[in-house]
């Protein structure tokens, strides 16, 4: 493939350490095995929560986190993933907020158990509630290494591995720091001649989703926006699903239409409802913002004065305190949880 | 005319450049108020997209606080996920991206990952590009928001996240690959700026009443094009103030925000 390049040269004062071309996960070759080899029987795959991420989630792995921001985040995943551990993780995500941040903060809790080796991403924040301390914290300190693309370079590069090619041309990232930075390339279009950017496929070890609905077989609808959980469901080796109700199957064959995730991809489905507590799930509640807030001032009174007190007090609680999701919603109570569903406003949902 | 502060005016000046009949690709706070206020005014027919997926949401829920906000996705015309909003846009849908920033260049380039010059171990890590540099290279015309203080208006950015006119040349975006015309409006509250069309330099359209160009140079960190034919930027009237204080940010989430020097 010929090379090309833009003209971006000294527009910045950025210094960088140009990375390696290569994949932060499994090839587009060794997806395909993994996809091949494994079981695409309808078959019966609920299972707890506890019993999905200890079967799937290994040291060193890249995990590809679902929703976007605070919407359809899979929490309840994160929290149970952080009870069994998990060392030298590479992240990959668009957008989001509390999943790296739990993340991080349980491996400044204790990097024995839960640590992050990378990050390929789009955007790591919590929006109008603040900057992500966490996050900060680690960059600012070298702690981790960052692989930064637009959110649509993120969902694309899921897109491309969830359509079983090894890359795929963009129009974006061309002429900024991120073609310097990122694993991106820039080459002459064999049919234009013209300029075209070229990232990589995204497969992740193991993708975590929350969905709206699902059968027990994985096939599941999302109602809301998809976010990019389709495809990183269809992209990674094994996905985890967690779903707000479990439906059944005769009413995915009777619009099989909405099914958004197909049952061959998927490995574990359990019900968890209020999964993506304290984000957003459409149709069943929006996001706790007091949560949001309460749990980010601990992350930033950490940054600011190094205390790991709060913090380990938070982890504590809600997380270590907790056997499964279910007793983390009781500590949240029934009034909060009600005034959730109030703000979400019966979005239109289909169960039927 | 009744007082306003620094943030309504740069909603409401940020309403004035939208046109009726277009669709505007909006980031939260300051872009999705003025896409609303422009709704609720000049352009009824303006139609907003959201990255996490909706295309032409009815915000009947009121205003959503971020753009996957689940009630950005109430009443859409056309509900898919990142890869269908952003793909709107890439094929040529999307009129206007509106953007922000920690730093902006001459040509319009934009920061928003890192201050300070090591990437891999920064003096400020910011969220990153999110959906702006996909934005800002296929929206048909980028309309950033900026504060206007000399160390954001800069000569040189920490990173380019987002791509503007590149080191100004005339082919610098189509080597680049990206398929937007590129940099049309910067809003602050004491200015607006356009582009110089012979030199894509950013050019001072507008000032606030009582304020000179030489008051604006003096706030920016490079040399401006001045317009042969400076304006004032209009102010919102007591009507624009209701519908943006009563009823677009009722709660006051993003225009009463206090500003962190």
């Amino acid at each position: 493939m010929n090379s090309a390049s833009s003209k971006i040269r000294n527009i910045s004062n950025l210094k960088y350490k140009e990375k390696k071309l290569e994949y932060w996960g499994p090839t587009p070759d060794e997806s395909r095995k993994a996809m091949v080899n494994k079981s695409h029987a309808l078959k019966d795959k609920t299972t707890t929560l506890k019993d999905a991420v200890a079967k799937h989630i290994k040291n060193g792995i890249n995990l590809g986190i679902g929703g976007f921001v605070n919407t359809r985040v899979p929490v309840a995943i994160i929290h149970e993933i952080i009870r069994h551990g998990a060392t030298d993780l590479t992240l990959s995500f668009q957008s989001n907020s509390i999943c790296p941040e739990l993340l991080a903060g349980a491996m400044i809790l204790d990097p024995d158990r839960v640590s992050i080796k990378r990050v390929e991403l789009a955007w790591w924040g919590y929006e109008i509630i603040g900057i992500a301390p966490m996050l900060r914290y680690l960059a600012t300190n070298g702690m981790i290494e960052m692989d930064d693309y637009t959110n649509y370079g993120m969902s694309v590069r899921f897109k491309a591995a969830s359509m079983g090619i090894p890359f795929i041309p963009v129009r974006d990232h061309g002429g900024s720091d991120m073609e310097l930075i990122n694993r991106g390339k820039m080459v002459k279009c064999p049919f234009s001649g013209k300029n075209v950017y070229l990232i990589p496929a995204c497969h992740p070890d193991v993708g975590i989703v929350h969905t709206t609905a699902a059968d027990m077989y994985g096939n599941a609808r999302i109602f809301g926006a998809y976010c990019t959980c389709p495809e990183i469901a269809m992209a990674a080796n094994a996905t985890i699903m967690t779903t707000e109700k479990i439906i059944a199957s005769e009413n995915i064959r009777t619009y099989p239409n909405l099914t958004e995730i197909p049952f061959p991809v998927v490995d574990t489905v359990t019900e968890v409802p209020y999964g993506s507590y304290p984000g957003a799930s459409y149709g069943s509640y929006w996001f706790d913002m007091d949560h949001l807030k309460m749990f980010r001032s601990i992350c930033e009174d950490f940054r600011k004065t190094g205390s790991k007190d709060a913090l380990k007090k938070y982890y504590d609680e809600y997380i270590f305190g907790c056997e499964n999701h279910d007793d983390f919603i009781d500590k949240i109570g029934y009034k909060t949880i009600k005034k959730l569903k109030d703000l979400d406003g019966g979005q239109p949902i289909i169960l039927t | 005319m009744s007082e306003y502060t620094p943030f309504e005016m740069i909603a409401y000046t940020g309403s004035r450049v939208l046109e009726d009949e277009k669709i505007v690709f909006v980031g939260t706070g300051l872009p999705i108020i003025a896409a609303m206020h422009a709704q609720f005014t000049h352009a009824p027919n303006l139609y907003m997209i959201y990255e996490a997926g909706s295309l032409a949401p009815i915000l009947e829920m009121g205003m959503p606080l971020s753009v996957g906000d689940t009630r950005a996705a109430r009443k859409a015309c056309y509900l898919k996920g990142l890869c269908g909003a952003f793909e709107l846009t890439q094929r040529g849908c999307a009129d206007y991206a509106f953007i922000g920033g920690a730093q902006i260049d001459m040509y319009g380039n934009i920061c928003s990952t890192i201050e300070g010059q090591n990437y891999d171990k920064p003096g400020i890590r910011f969220p990153g590009s999110g959906g702006a540099g996909a934005m800002a290279a296929n929206c048909e015309k980028t309309i950033a928001i900026m504060a206007l203080e000399k160390r954001r208006f800069v000569k040189k950015l920490d990173f380019v996240t987002s791509i503007g006119f590149g080191d100004g040349s005339a082919d610098y975006r189509e080597k680049a690959g990206v398929l937007g015309a590129g940099p049309y409006r910067v809003i602050t509250n004491q200015a607006l700026f356009g582009f110089d069309e012979d030199t894509r330099r950013m050019e001072l359209l507008e000032v606030k009443p009582g304020l000179t160009p030489a008051d604006i140079q003096d706030l920016v960190g490079f040399e401006l094009v001045i317009s042969p034919d400076v304006k004032d930027m209009a102010e919102p009237t007591d009507e624009d103030l209701r519908l943006l204080r009563d009823v677009i940010d009722a709660e006051g989430y993003f225009l009463k925000r206090v500003i962190k020097k």
